[in-house]
């Protein structure tokens, strides 16, 4: 068979894996997707692609795949599959008991970054009108809610700044908490790019990744901080703005509030923040954070991206602040190549934080407490909706172990897997009458659900995605949906059997829905992205084909805000017991859970959940590479192969949570963002010992999925 | 319904304490204006209510005292009608 | 600036090199007048005048590299055949992209090419390479079976491309493609005259190369050396048999 056969259709799509949100063509040979082609007019990925969107999609067709829907009275059970009005209805009735047994806020939804933005938009709507509360949350909560908080905080919108081509105009590239090249690769290729055309590079990260140094392609500044320390050397470096007066007066003059610059700098000037001080607390050379300050201060053109590594502490919020103070004081905001970025993980993350999928707030950013807002809800879909924030995820789950949670809608979510303190998410789950998951795969959590509700992948159906740059783009169907279903029809079906009647005849309407009652995205239609190929919001009679840089003239709330940012120390410490501390990722092969690239040739590079782990650190325990080791920390522990690695500093750990089986997350405590309640994976202390192989096997079999490909 | 707190009262001291932790630097009309406005706005009245209760049962010995200043300031029917913001915390 | 050069890219059209942002220019492609930015190549012009010159080793992703020699275009004025691709625009410019020298020289160039190129995997191909010598009107070649490299080592290491070096006609697209796209350099061209070969690493399999399998290289392939595993059902084989 030497030639290829030839593709016989092709359609445009966005890719569902990362936020960078590249374009493909999905070609076709009769009916069955035979290969992902970079689309070359796609504006975030200009024809590039990674390993995971370009060959990674054999999921969608994968044997694992639940055809059917599925329901049991009670998780000892085996699942009885039934068709979809059985297990719809059934979902419904028992909701509803719920409800009447235990209060109108005993139960709540989750959305997922998967999903596409119409479908985010129906299952807020859903928790809204069809269960009568606000206990609806988004995936956002455990990855990036404190990027929502703290740039609305400080800049006024909860988004990036820029597009990501503006990175092609900057001079200087401060990169915190993040590795593109892996987590983010094509945006990692473009920002690689403009650093071998002469682009310094400033990395805070505690691992010297790939981003740090690469061929042709290594940081000027790499601050290898001690986990945990972001607030304190990110105010430091703006303690050396402030002392060395590197400061933008005039911006600060005529974009910000004056006497909040002066409050500000009064706090991170003080001595406390002097490199000297926080160096050492930090285990990084104070004269690094000056070269830092300097270099990024200098410009002209200064831009900041950022990732988890900023976020998912118990300071994420105000770690996010950090960087917009930094970048207000700097006047690196309003133009090409400046800004302030987020990174985002999952491909939908930013609109699942647009489209209303919070307890607090509506579509567009709008508070349930505010009077006028709701009310153009409650006439928009006639009905009384709930006046006051609800339950957050983690707190729904906190309140199932208190026993007045007692059901859930989870919409594409593993939080079994994926969210912090396993036991306690265990614990939640059983605690529950009725959890229904809607999903591809019988995921982790899928061991303790009532109903299973097979969604379909981003192959199946069509929607929108709304990428970390705001870029809206479309998901087109290009196969149908293998249980029958597409997600949003499943929850239409869902909300109809609750009581409430809603009918779309397709997702385009969902998206008329979302502009009529979504300021940023007032004039989003598909006719606009089928013509201009993509829209970054805002998109309105001001801005009717978009906008790529924010902040140009002006800020939402007029001027920009500094806010204050003390270092307070996570209560997570490392001590005798537990010296190291454990610090989480991911690889470039591999997706968050591993779901669907598991079931993928991606396991040819990235078969298990390694920890890494310094030499230094491995010979004071007897480790060599390639040991079984427990990894212990104050809430659980689990097993995991070392790989002894330069990467890492002696006092740090890393391992990744792509493994059902390596449980990363029976480890990672309970410990959240101030603000928004964002788990802090990033700081764990941990001791990692040797396991002899027999202990190995001693260690119970995981409940996982039945089959790895 | 009992009155089994909506989730356990240690985990809602401690979440209500790192907020006062955030708001400490402000002076401190704005610290309790700060801590006041996230409460309202980003917790479930249950999850108030059960701070509230336990402010009033056991003094809060183990809340920050600008915690329980804010607390006590959700009872002011006067500010119910109060918007929310994002942004620094205004005083008064 | 790197912009223009990813912003101006169509989907429906291979310009040839980067597309460039300058001020305009206007020359005479085969006697059609076309403005491009200065900067850009004679061969995009070409391209944007409705005249594509036939081409291997360039594409618009990648910046002009000028190896392959049968994009040779004829400009008043100028001796000899300079290539369309590494030729910048200039006012006034004639240019020619059809005569019967460069016919024959494009011709020449193609058979030497096909010469080392698997026959069996002509009928029926859907390649740029394909594509080009049916433009050209190249469907065999003069030569004998000499020295070549239909013998070489099939890498089918990574899980969704193989590597098929006797498909390979050394364009360097997939090296430069690693280099300016993906910013990895897993690949080089190894030896040289000859025995020049695309290698991954230090001559490793791709898989355990520093290869990330971003697809840029089997993107960029002119030729299907490198193509994906999903397009065939099956291992990918050869149709000839293993010559020694």
């Amino acid at each position: 068979m030497p030639i290829p056969r030839k593709p016989d259709g092709s359609v445009v799509t966005t890719c569902a894996y990362c936020g960078v949100g590249c374009g493909f063509k999905a070609e076709t040979l009769g009916g069955k997707v035979v290969r992902m082609i970079p689309w070359k007019e796609g504006k975030a990925n200009h024809g590039h692609s990674c390993v995971k969107g370009r060959f990674a999609f054999d999921y969608y067709a994968h044997p694992d795949r639940v055809r059917t829907p599925l329901i049991r009275d009670h998780i000892d059970e085996p699942w009885r599959a039934v068709t979809w009005d059985e297990a719809i209805g059934h979902a419904a009735t028992r909701l509803r008991d719920i409800q009447a047994r235990h209060g109108t806020k005993s139960v709540g939804a989750v959305s997922s970054s998967r999903c596409t933005n119409e479908e985010i938009f129906l299952v807020q709507k859903f928790a809204r009108v069809a269960l009568r509360n606000n206990n609806i949350d988004n995936c956002s909560r455990i990855c990036h809610s404190p990027t929502q908080f703290g740039l609305s905080a400080t800049l006024g919108a909860g988004a990036a700044s820029q597009h990501f081509d503006s990175v092609l105009q900057a001079d200087v590239i401060l990169v915190v908490g993040a590795n593109p090249t892996e987590g983010h690769p094509v945006f990692g290729s473009m920002l690689k790019r403009r650093v071998r055309e002469g682009a310094r590079l400033i990395v805070l990260d505690p691992r010297r990744t790939e981003t740090v140094n690469s061929p042709h392609c290594s940081a000027d500044v790499h601050l290898a901080l001690r986990p945990g320390t972001n607030v304190a050397v990110l105010d430091s470096i703006a303690h050396v703005v402030v002392r060395e007066k590197l400061y933008r007066e005039d911006f600060i003059r005529s974009r910000c509030h004056r006497d909040e610059f002066e409050q500000w700098a009064a706090l991170v000037g003080d001595d406390r923040y002097s490199p000297e001080v926080v160096g050492p607390q930090a285990r990084i050379d104070p004269e690094d954070i000056r070269r830092a300050a300097r270099l990024y201060a200098a410009g002209p053109r200064s831009t900041i991206y950022y990732g988890l590594g900023v976020t998912e502490h118990s300071q994420g919020s105000t770690g996010v602040m950090c960087l917009g103070n930094l970048a207000l004081a700097c006047g690196m905001v309003g133009r090409e190549g400046v800004g302030v970025n987020p990174l985002r993980g999952q491909g939908n993350v930013q609109g699942g934080s647009c489209l209303g999928s919070w307890p607090h707030m509506f579509s567009g950013y709008r508070f349930v407490t505010d009077p006028e807002v709701r009310s153009s809800f409650e006439r928009a879909w006639d009905i009384t909706l709930d006046a006051e924030p609800g339950l957050r995820l983690p707190n729904m789950f906190d309140a199932a172990v208190a026993g007045t949670f007692k059901g859930i809608y989870i919409q594409g979510e593993d939080p079994v897997q994926s969210d912090p303190n396993r036991d306690h998410i265990v614990a939640a789950m059983r605690a529950m009458e009725c959890v229904i998951l809607q999903d591809l795969f019988l995921t982790e959590t899928a061991n303790f659900a009532h109903v299973f509700l097979p969604g379909s992948s981003s192959l199946e159906k069509d929607g929108t995605f709304t990428n970390a740059e705001r870029r809206v783009s479309r998901v087109r169907k290009i196969v149908e949906p293998l249980a029958g279903l597409a997600d949003w029809e499943i929850t239409v079906r869902l909300t109809n059997a609750m009581g409430y009647a809603l009918h779309y005849d397709h997702p385009s309407e969902v998206m008329l829905e979302i502009a009529r009652t979504s300021p940023a995205y007032r004039g989003m239609t598909y006719a606009l992205i089928d013509r201009v190929g993509s829209v970054q919001w805002p998109c309105d009679e001001n801005a009717p084909e978009g906008t790529e840089v924010l902040h140009t003239a002006t800020f939402p709330r007029g001027k920009a805000n500094f806010m204050l940012t003390e270092f307070v120390p996570t209560r997570e410490r490392a001590d005798d017991r537990f010296p190291l501390l454990l610090t989480t990722g991911r690889v470039l092969s591999q997706y968050n859970v591993g779901t669907q690239t598991r079931r993928t040739g991606n396991v040819a590079w990235y078969a298990e959940d390694l920890l890494e782990i310094s030499a230094q650190d491995a010979a004071a325990r007897g480790i060599v590479d390639g040991d079984p080791v427990a990894v212990s920390s104050r809430v659980g522990s689990t097993v995991l192969r070392a790989r002894l690695s330069t990467r890492v500093s002696p006092g740090v750990v890393y391992t990744t949570f792509h493994f059902a089986q390596s449980k990363a997350n029976a480890i990672t405590t309970d410990l959240s963002d101030w603000a928004t309640n964002c788990p802090e994976y990033k700081v764990t202390a941990v001791e990692v010992m040797r396991v002899t192989p027999s202990m190995t096997r001693a260690q119970p079999t995981p409940v996982a999925e039945a089959v790895e490909a | 319904m009992s009155d089994t707190p909506v989730i356990e009262v240690e985990r809602l001291v401690a979440m209500a304490n790192q907020i006062g932790d955030f708001f400490a630097p402000y002076p401190s009309a704005q610290r309790a204006e700060g801590i006041r406005n996230h409460l309202r706005h980003y917790w479930d009245p249950r999850m108030r209510a059960a701070l509230l209760a336990h402010l009033d049962a056991t003094g809060g010995a183990d809340l920050a005292e600008s915690v329980s200043i804010a607390a006590r300031l959700l009872r002011d029917e006067s500010r119910a009608g109060a918007k929310a913001y994002a942004g620094p915390p205004r005083a008064g | 600036m790197v912009w223009v050069e990813l912003r101006a890219l169509r989907d429906d059209i291979d310009l040839g090199t980067p597309p460039r942002d300058g001020a305009p220019v206007t020359l005479s492609i085969d006697g059609v007048d076309v403005t491009v930015p200065a900067g850009s190549s004679v061969m995009l012009a070409a391209a944007t005048a409705g005249r594509p010159v036939p081409k291997l080793c360039a594409t618009d992703t990648l910046a002009a590299f000028g190896s392959c020699r049968v994009c040779l275009v004829e400009i008043e004025g100028r001796n000899g055949c300079p290539a369309s691709c590494t030729t910048p625009v200039e006012a006034g410019m004639r240019v020619h992209t059809r005569s019967e020298r460069l016919d024959r020289i494009r011709k020449g160039v193609l058979e030497l090419y096909l010469s080392d190129f698997p026959e069996e995997d002509l009928p029926g191909g859907w390649s740029e390479f394909h594509e080009t010598l049916a433009t050209v009107g190249v469907t065999s070649h003069p030569y004998g079976r000499g020295e070549n490299h239909l013998a070489a080592p099939i890498d089918r290491s990574n899980p969704y491309f193989v590597f098929d070096p006797a498909k390979c006609i050394v364009c360097s697209r997939c090296v430069r493609a690693c280099e300016e796209i993906q910013g990895t350099f897993a690949l080089t061209i190894a030896d040289r005259g000859f025995r020049s070969a695309v290698v991954a690493s230090q001559g490793e399999s791709f898989l355990a190369s520093e290869c990330v399998s971003c697809g840029a290289c089997v993107q960029t392939c002119p030729s299907q050396a490198l193509i994906e595993k999903s397009l065939f059902e099956g291992e990918y084989e050869r149709a000839h048999p293993t010559q020694a």
